[in-house]
């Protein structure tokens, strides 16, 4: 019945080993002892070589956790196994010691093998250990228990036959299968972090997120600040790197401190848990940290480009009143001039008459070429009258009748003034060029922090918001921060909305 | 004829004094800024005010302030306004005292000293002078086909657009190379088929084309 349970017990070993490694060796060495273990008692030529199953497990022990025997020493331990197993088979020791000195040299180089994974042990890093460390333990107390009850010292009444053999081997498949259980739980654990923190980007949500992962509600994040030199949570108050009961996990990456995670010390017996928790955290900050920097550089491009816009504009206003002041007046004086002294030629000089005249055709020519120059850097009647002016001469021009309600705010920016204007005189001559319209009405107007400057026509509406003029106006309004909406559906009229910011 | 001048370019300034004193016209002051037209125009009361629109300190505006300013206080004085450029609206706002001893136009018109001079004694006289961009602005705009200026024949618009210039039957004879008759005739048809009432000889009747052009 023990038996039984033995091999079960390695055989299930080898079912979930052959699962997680398909190609190791733990899975296929596990189901041969088990099997071994199985027939024992069933007669066949395995019966020939009873201390096989040792040597096997000896190479199991040997073979964990990867299924590979590392050292050289290790191989010759292993080889060792196998040689006691034939040897005490082939060569049979008489009497009552040599019946039992296979068993005690099983229990030797198990011994010596179960030494040298102990010192492997010592050396490997955290994780691994803590795969390794069910199995080794197990190992051991199955090799004191094995030694103590040996029947060398307890000739009479063995404790082998109590089945102490069974109960101490069933500790190697039971502590394997413990181990590879706990994985699964923290891995999945780390799994429900992750997706816990993909819908998590908030340093509160993250905190909450690692808490509940962790199962510690008690659990303080801190991520560093290199401004303060120091660790702050979520409301930005310096967290304390412990206290009573407290321990403090320190997140770095790439050498620099990103967060701190102050929590309860029980879970320092979960180390690849709190890893994979602490590398979760660090991308999450540096995610976090990465969005804000990638905020803080849109909300400067925003900035320089309103700048820009503003410089531009500026420096357009500039521009026309300069061509204005300077250029086109002095311009001016010169036809004028030349008609002073068209008048002053004495009767008769009908050649320099004509070329007087041709003159000063010329520069009025230059004067015009000019004006409309000026007038397409900067819309003068802006620098004359403002936005209210300039958009009632806008609809004194035009050839269908405009309702007009103007109502501004008392300081308005000169770009949105300028944008403002541009979006009405674009929309109108629309109206008059395309929309065959009996009227139309504008209305510019303050709604909270927009400027809100809308051109409804009666037309035949189907205006295409991407024809150059409106997408102009489009790009135009969103460089000044604002929107753009042409609404014309076929037969129903159009109507171009523009909401600037303002105030 | 008695000038008052409004100008800050300098240059501007000394080539209109010189001008319109060649002209025989007497130029009482030329200033800079709109605050020493007003002061000049109260002291002399010339009978015609020739103001820039852009003049210190803002270059906005404000020549187009002082000339309306100088027709609500000083009926008696003409007020004849220039600019680099000329607006509907601006002729509207003129417009608004009615067309007496009023004018708008564009600075490039100094240039033909005979038409400017006369545009000048026209508005010192009472009369009026519309720049011509300003009435084909006008007219454009009513170029829809339904429009009842489209009744009107070809001459007849042109007389329509010379009316409302400001320019007396005379000149428009001259203009259009027709007798001074004839002209006459135009405008008796242009005010009936237009259905207005001022009488066609009257010196209101730019103001009634004008409104009419801007209804």
């Amino acid at each position: 019945m023990s038996d039984l349970v033995l091999a079960a017990g390695f055989l299930a070993m080898a079912a979930v080993a052959w699962r997680r490694h398909p190609r190791g060796r733990v899975g296929p060495l596990a189901a041969v002892v088990g099997v071994l273990v199985l027939l024992e008692p069933v007669p066949g030529p395995w019966q020939l070589l009873p201390l096989a199953w040792t040597a096997v497990l000896i190479h199991l022990v040997a073979a964990l956790p990867s299924g590979k025997v590392g050292a050289p020493a290790v191989r010759v331990a292993v080889a060792l196994g196998y040689v006691n197993a034939i040897l005490s088979a082939a060569l049979p020791l008489p009497g009552p010691v040599g019946k039992e000195a296979g068993t005690l040299g099983a229990l030797l180089v198990g011994a010596v093998v179960t030494g040298m994974q102990w010192m492997r042990w010592q050396r490997t890093s955290v994780p691994g250990r803590r795969s390794l460390t069910p199995v080794l333990a197990a190992t051991m107390v199955m090799l004191v228990v094995l030694f103590t009850a040996n029947p060398l010292w307890t000739p009479e009444e063995s404790l082998l036959d109590l089945g102490a053999l069974e109960g101490g081997l069933v500790a190697v498949p039971v502590a394997y299968l413990a181990a590879e259980l706990r994985r699964r739980i923290e891995r999945g654990a780390v799994a429900d972090l992750v997706v816990q923190l993909g819908s998590a980007p908030e340093p509160a949500g993250l905190q909450a997120a690692l808490a509940k992962a962790l199962h510690d509600p008690t659990l303080t994040l801190g991520h560093w600040s290199p401004e303060s030199g120091q660790y702050l949570d979520a409301g930005g108050r310096p967290v304390a790197s412990a206290g009573a009961g407290r321990v403090a996990t320190r997140v770095d990456r790439g050498g620099e401190p990103v967060a701190l995670l102050v929590h309860d010390p029980a879970l320092l017996d979960e180390p690849r848990l709190i890893e994979a928790a602490c590398t979760a955290a660090a991308l999450a900050l540096q995610n976090e940290r990465l969005t804000a920097d990638l905020r803080a550089r849109l909300a400067q491009l925003a900035e320089s480009r309103r700048h820009v816009v503003q410089a531009a504009e500026a420096e357009r206003r500039r521009l026309e009143r300069d061509l204005h002041d300077g250029v086109q007046q002095r311009l001016l004086a010169i036809p004028m001039t030349l008609s002073v002294a068209e008048s002053a030629l004495a009767p008769g000089a009908e050649r320099a008459r004509a070329l007087i005249a041709e003159a000063k055709d010329q520069s009025l020519a230059v004067l015009d070429e000019l004006r409309a120059l000026s007038q397409g850097i900067h819309p003068t009647i802006l620098t004359e009258r403002g936005l209210e002016g300039a958009v009632l001469e806008l609809t004194a021009v035009a050839p269908v009748p405009v309702r007009v309600a103007v109502e501004l705010p008392d300081a308005l920016s000169a770009e949105i003034e300028t944008t403002a204007y541009y979006v009405v005189a674009e929309a109108l001559a629309n109206t008059t060029k395309h929309a065959d319209a009996t009227g139309a009405e504008v209305r510019v107007a303050q709604e909270g922090e927009r400027l809100v400057v809308e051109i409804v026509d009666d037309g035949r509406g189907g205006a295409d918001p991407d024809g150059s003029g409106l997408r102009g106006l489009a790009v135009r309004a969103v460089d000044n921060g604002g929107t753009l909406q042409v609404t014309s559906p076929p037969g129903r009229g159009t109507v171009v909305r523009a909401e600037l910011p303002c105030g | 004829m008695r000038v008052v001048l409004a100008e800050d370019n300098v240059l501007l300034r000394e080539g209109l004094v010189r001008l319109l004193a060649e002209a025989g016209l007497e130029v009482l002051s030329g200033v800079e800024d709109a605050t020493a037209l007003l002061a000049d125009v109260g002291r002399h009361r010339p009978d015609v005010a020739i103001v820039d629109i852009r003049l210190p300190p803002t270059r906005t505006d404000e020549g187009l302030r002082a000339a309306r300013e100088i027709r609500r206080r000083h009926p008696g004085t003409g007020v004849l306004v220039l600019s680099q450029y000329v607006r509907v609206s601006y002729t509207v706002e003129l417009l608004d005292g009615g067309a007496n001893g009023v004018g708008y136009l564009l600075k490039d018109r100094v240039t033909n000293i005979a038409e400017f001079t006369e545009s000048v004694r026209r508005v010192g006289g009472g009369g009026s002078a519309f720049d011509p961009v300003v009435i084909n602005q006008l007219v454009q705009r009513r170029a829809g086909d339904d429009d009842p200026l489209h009744v009107l024949s070809e001459r007849e618009r042109a007389v329509l657009a010379l009316m409302a210039e400001g320019r007396t039957n005379q000149a428009i004879a001259e203009r259009l190379a027709i007798a001074e008759r004839t002209v006459e005739k135009h405008c008796t048809s242009i005010f009936t088929k237009l259905g207005l009432t001022a009488s066609p000889d009257d010196h209101r009747r730019v103001l009634a084309v004008l409104r009419y052009l801007n209804a």
